[in-house]
Order: structure tokens, then sequence, then C-alpha cells
């Protein structure tokens, strides 16, 4: 008999250490960014504390990817701010129609985009509704609020990554290579399974949107030392063959009857190579070594989900700001940059109402937390150290919330991290003031209770099209061929992030839905194997054959394909020769299409 | 004699010569990468990212000491 125990992470207060040494980083790097604007006499020294909030990330490459971008976004935003005031100077309704097209279109950007790339995009964004609205009756001012903006923003990059290079903050590339190899085991089991015939699903799904998942942090090792390029290739590449290994495995499931014993063996020889590409793989990840194949890792982009969502958010900007200008308050500005911020924030989480839910409740929670501080601990004092001290509780509990698995918890510590130092606007020397206060809480509040109302009035893209839609843009793609010369690895990766996509939609509860998603998946998989197995044939002696194969996969002609599939095999020198792999290749093809056409006909039948 | 530092103006805004330092010595760490990587800087030290960092800011004094 074995035992095995468990190592048991170190905790504190029922918190992993993990948890305390980012809370701690997070707090000392706010500290530094403060003391570096005061010293440096910026305008607004929050925006560097509020910038170390919005980067405190688990690990240094998530930090410094995140920065990057944050840093890109602002210069384009303010690049739009700019054109967007010269345009339309001393004119109020127009530059609020033109900040809620500019929202609108950043959206649309974002939705095409994952991770920090989205970030970037709505970003670009609400930095308009920061300077170009903040400004409104200031054009002249528009530039100089740039550049501080700018400025700010650079400290609060410096400060955090000097912080987590001193204080040794965790290492993605470890962590990524540890996760990858989990999930390389955990595909050999479903394979394993899969050759019992007791594979599911569930746990096919489970494993792709996990694969799928890693994308935004494979993207975000590359900057994280000198070798984070070569290791995010050889990341991207294990994900991609994963993906493809995976695929086999499911095409292997012994409850799906295959009644041909030469396509089991086609099947187990390619499961045999997937795994082998994926070995290689994992272990140019971990000697820190460039793929044998350099991949990419395509994102299912869908234009309709994302037109969709542009086009709300520049109403829900919109309606806010009628109503804004219709209270006719001067200060108003400030709580239509939140609202810009919240909707575009949102709308890269699953649920934008449920985001906009959670900064509603955690606004309150902010502004009580912001005035025990301003007016209990610190009140009046105008020393440094005294605010560094003052500042530990919140900012360290704010952060400890952060790496929560919950997303209502991790919000309410994002949000209370940012709208902390936002309220109490840290300057030299420091303003008590209760009107200030009073009225920046007003904002934030009215902020987001008028963006959760319009919300409310105009629905987000719901789940339900949200579903539709995407399993009609799967069953529309008649033929599935490689875009951009990609590999078919690469393409099925891409089917992959969108069947991703499609769970984080609550697709998971669709039976139906997710049934055909995966017969689409299926068919389009073994489609594209077939092809670049046909493709290999075309220059040979069969390529009548060959030519005969592709115009029946186009046109779906299951039974020409099993009548080419019989003529190759007769031709066949031996069975390992490459015609005895297209021909197991094209009876498995010609399964998949049936399958796929008799879910067709019994969604008409219904 | 002391050292004089040149000065930047963009679309009339000045910026600080420093800045200028620290934007030319992130460039010049950028483009080291590749070397340092065929180099394997993340094998010759325990801390990389603290290595870098030592590196970054030794080509920053160097190019405030030469230019």
């Amino acid at each position: 008999m074995v035992a095995t125990t468990a190592q048991q992470p170190f905790t504190i207060a029922r918190l992993p250490a993990s948890s305390w040494t980012l809370a701690v980083r997070v707090w000392l790097a706010t500290i530094l960014a403060l003391f570096v604007s005061f010293w440096l006499q910026l305008e607004a020294p929050f925006t560097a504390a509020v910038t170390v909030a919005i980067l405190a990330e688990p690990t240094r490459g998530q930090a410094l990817d995140k920065a990057a971008f944050r840093l890109t976004g602002t210069i384009v935003g303010v690049a739009a701010s700019i054109a967007i005031t010269g345009l339309f100077s001393q004119a109020r309704d127009l530059i609020l129609v033109a900040s809620a097209v500019w929202l609108g279109l950043c959206v649309f950007s974002a939705k095409l985009l994952d991770g920090n790339r989205a970030y970037a995009a709505v970003l670009s964004g609400y930095t308009v509704a920061n300077i170009a609205i903040q400004q409104i009756d200031s054009p002249q001012h528009v530039f100089e609020a740039s550049v501080e903006r700018g400025a700010a923003i650079a400290v609060g990059i410096v400060s955090i990554a000097v912080v987590n290079v001193l204080m040794s903050a965790p290492d993605g590339q470890s962590r990524l290579a540890v996760q990858l190899a989990a999930i390389h085991r955990r595909v050999r089991d479903y394979a394993s399974a899969a050759l019992r015939g007791e594979a599911d699903s569930a746990t096919f799904l489970a494993l792709l949107r996990d694969i799928v998942g890693l994308r935004p942090d494979i993207a975000s090792v590359a900057l994280e030392s000198s070798s984070g390029t070569v290791v995010s290739a050889a990341a991207r590449s294990a994900a991609v063959s994963l993906v493809a290994e995976l695929q086999v495995a499911r095409a292997l499931n012994a409850g799906e009857a295959d009644l041909e014993p030469k396509a089991s063996a086609w099947k187990m020889r390619e499961l045999l190579r997937g795994d082998a590409r994926v070995c290689q793989d994992l272990l140019a990840l971990r000697s820190v070594k460039w793929p044998s194949r350099l991949q990419r890792a395509p994102l299912y982009r869908s234009v309709r989900i994302a037109a969709d969502t542009a086009v709300r958010a520049a109403l829900w900007f919109a309606t806010a700001s009628t109503l804004f200008v219709w209270t006719g308050w001067s200060a108003a500005s400030a709580s239509l940059y939140l609202v810009a911020t919240v909707a575009a924030l949102g709308v890269t989480t699953p649920n934008p109402r449920v985001f906009t839910a959670i900064a509603l409740v955690g606004a309150p929670i902010a502004v009580v937390l912001a005035g025990i501080l301003e007016f209990i601990l610190l009140d009046g004092t105008d020393a440094f150290l005294l605010l560094a001290i003052a500042l530990a509780p919140f900012t360290i509990g704010a952060a400890l919330l952060l790496p929560s698995q919950s997303p209502v918890w991790s919000g309410l510590g994002r949000i209370n991290l940012i709208a902390i130092p936002t309220i109490l606007a840290p300057s030299n020397p420091q303003v008590y003031s209760t009107r200030h206060s009073f009225f920046t809480s007003v904002f934030i509040v009215a902020a987001a209770a008028v963006l959760l109302a319009a919300q409310m009035l105009i629905s987000p893209v719901s789940y339900e099209k949200q579903r539709i839609q995407l399993l009609a843009e799967a069953r529309g793609e008649l033929e599935p061929g490689n875009r951009n010369g990609e590999t078919p690895e690469e393409a099925t990766f891409r089917d992959a992030s969108r069947i991703g996509q499609f769970l984080s939609a609550e697709g998971a509860q669709d039976n139906r839905a997710i049934t055909k998603m995966l017969s689409c998946f299926d068919r389009s998989a073994m489609i594209r194997l077939c092809s670049a197995k046909l493709t290999q044939l075309v220059d040979g002696p069969i390529a009548p054959l060959a030519r005969q194969a592709h115009e029946a996969i186009v046109t779906r002609d299951t039974a020409t394909l099993r009548a080419v599939a019989r003529a190759l095999r007769d031709k066949a020198s031996h069975k390992n020769s490459s015609e005895a792999e297209t021909a197991a290749c094209l009876v498995l093809t010609s399964d998949a299409i049936d399958r796929d056409n008799g879910l067709d006909s019994s969604r008409e039948a219904t | 004699m002391a050292h004089t530092f040149g000065e930047l103006v963009v679309g009339g805004v000045l910026v600080a010569p420093f800045v200028t330092y620290l934007v030319a010595a992130l460039v010049v760490v950028i483009a080291l990468r590749p070397l340092l990587h065929v180099a394997g800087l993340a094998r010759m030290f325990s801390h990389d990212a603290l290595a870098q960092l030592s590196l970054f800011v030794t080509i920053l004094c160097l190019l405030m000491l030469l230019f």
C-alpha cells in the first residue's frame, strides 16, 4: 500500500502566505508611488496609487504585461482625447457624442481581444472620459492633464515593478510549466478513460476550458525575463498541442461506436504522435529552449457579439451623459468618467451588469473606509510616515481579497483598492475637506447607480443570445479551412477558444447546444486533419482520388468519401502507408459529418 | 567642467534629461534581451529579475556618464 500526502501551503489567518506577500507588496508599492509623486510634485499623486492598485497581480510577468498595455492604452486614449477636444471644442454635446462613439469603438476592439490586450482597448476608451470630459470647460488644459496623467502612471508602473523585483514576486514561468504539466497528466487520464469508453464530455470541456484559459497567462510571461519570449513560445506550442491531443483522445472514445478497426489503429497512432509533441513542447518549456515547431494560439473572434456589446456600451454612456447633463451639476464630469470606466471594464467580464452591481456594493464600503481613514485615523495630520502606516490596514486588507476564487470578493477587493486612494486623494499638503470627500463619494456611488439603471434599461447581450450566435457561427463555417496559413492544430485551438467563450456564457447548462457545439468541433477538426493528409497526396500518383475526396469534403458527400477510402485502401502498399492513413482519416471524417448531419436532422424533426 | 545635458523638447514641452536617459536605457535593455537569453543570464543568477534590474541601472548610469 502506498500512502501519499498533499503538501499544504503555509497559511496565516487561514489565508495562504502568497496572498499576504502580494498584499504587502501592493502596500509598499503604493507608499513608494505616493512618495515619488510627492517628491516630483505631481498634480494628482492618487493616479500613481491607483495604477499600483490596477497592476496588483500575483506574478511579476502579469504586472509588467498589464503595465505595458496600460501605458499603450493611455497613449492611444490621450491622442484620441486631444483629437476629440480639437474637433469639438466648445461643443459639449458633440464631445459627449464623440466620446460615446469612441467608447463603443474601443469596446468593440476589446471584445475581439482577451486578457491585458482587452484591458488596453477599454482603457483607451475611458481615458477620453477622464481627460476630454473632465477638462470640458477648459480645453486648453487637455495636454497638461494628459502629461500629468502619463507621468503619474509611469511612476506607479516603476514603483510596482521595482517592489516586485526586490521582494521576489512569484515567477509566472515556473507556475505555467507546472500548470501545463498537470493538464497533460489529466489529458492522459482522459485518453485512458476514452480507451475504456468511460470518458465524459464534462471532463473534456473542463480540460478545454483550462487550456484555453491559460492563453493570457502565456502571453504575459514574455516580459518577465530575458528568456520570457522563448518560454512564452514553448508554452503556447504546448497549449496548442494539448488541445490537438485532447481532440484525438475524444475521437478515441469507444462510446462512439467505431466499427473500423483500421480507423481505431490510426486514431491510436495519432494520439501517440500528439502526446509525443506535447512532451517535446513541455521539455522545451522546462529547459527554456525554442520549441521544435513555433505555433500560434489564435483566439476566436465573434464580430457580431462584439458589435452588439459595443453599441450597448455606447448607449449606456450616452444615457448616463444625458441624465447628468439634465441634472446640470457642474462637477458631474467626475461621475461620467466613472460611468465610462465601470461600463468599459465590465464588458471584459462575462456579465457587465453583475460587475456594475459589485461596484455599487463596493463603492459605499470604500466611501466608509476612506472616511474612517481620512477623518478618524489621519484627522488633520500631514506627516507622510503616518499616511503610510494608516494606509496599511486598508491597502493590505483590500489586496488580500484579490486572489479570492469568488469574483464577488475579488471584485470588492479591487474596487476598494482603487476607490480608497481616489476618495482620499492624497496631496501635499493634505486637504481635509468634508465637503470635497462628501461630493466625491456621492459622485462615485451615483455613477455606479446610474450605470446600473442604464444597464437595466438597455440589457447587456444575454448569455442565451451569445450562445445562439456562437453556435450559429460554428455551424455556419461550411469550409473550416486554414485562415492566414494556420496549421490544423492552430485552427483547432481557435475552435476550442470558441467553446471556451460558449462555456463562459453558461454554456455548460445548455446540454443540447453544447452537444451541437462539440459535434461542430469534432467535424471541423477531422475535416482539417483530412484536408492536410489529402494535400500531401495531391502531387502523387493518386492525385485524382485526392482531388475527388477534397471535393466530396466540400459538398459533405460522405458516400463518395467512403468510396474513395475503399479505393485508397486497395492501393495501399502496407497498413502504415500514407494511403492507408488517409483512408482511415476519410472514414472518420465521414462518420463525423454523418453524426453532425444526424444532429441537424433530429433538430429539424423536433 | 560641469556635465551638460542635451535638451529634448516635444511639442513645446521640455522633457527632463533623466526621462530621456531612462527611455534610452530601456531601449538598450530590450535590444539586449535576445543576447542575454543566448548568454544564459537566467541560469547564471539565482535571482534573474534582480540581475536584470542591476543591468538596467548600470546601463542607465553609463549612458548618463558617457553622453
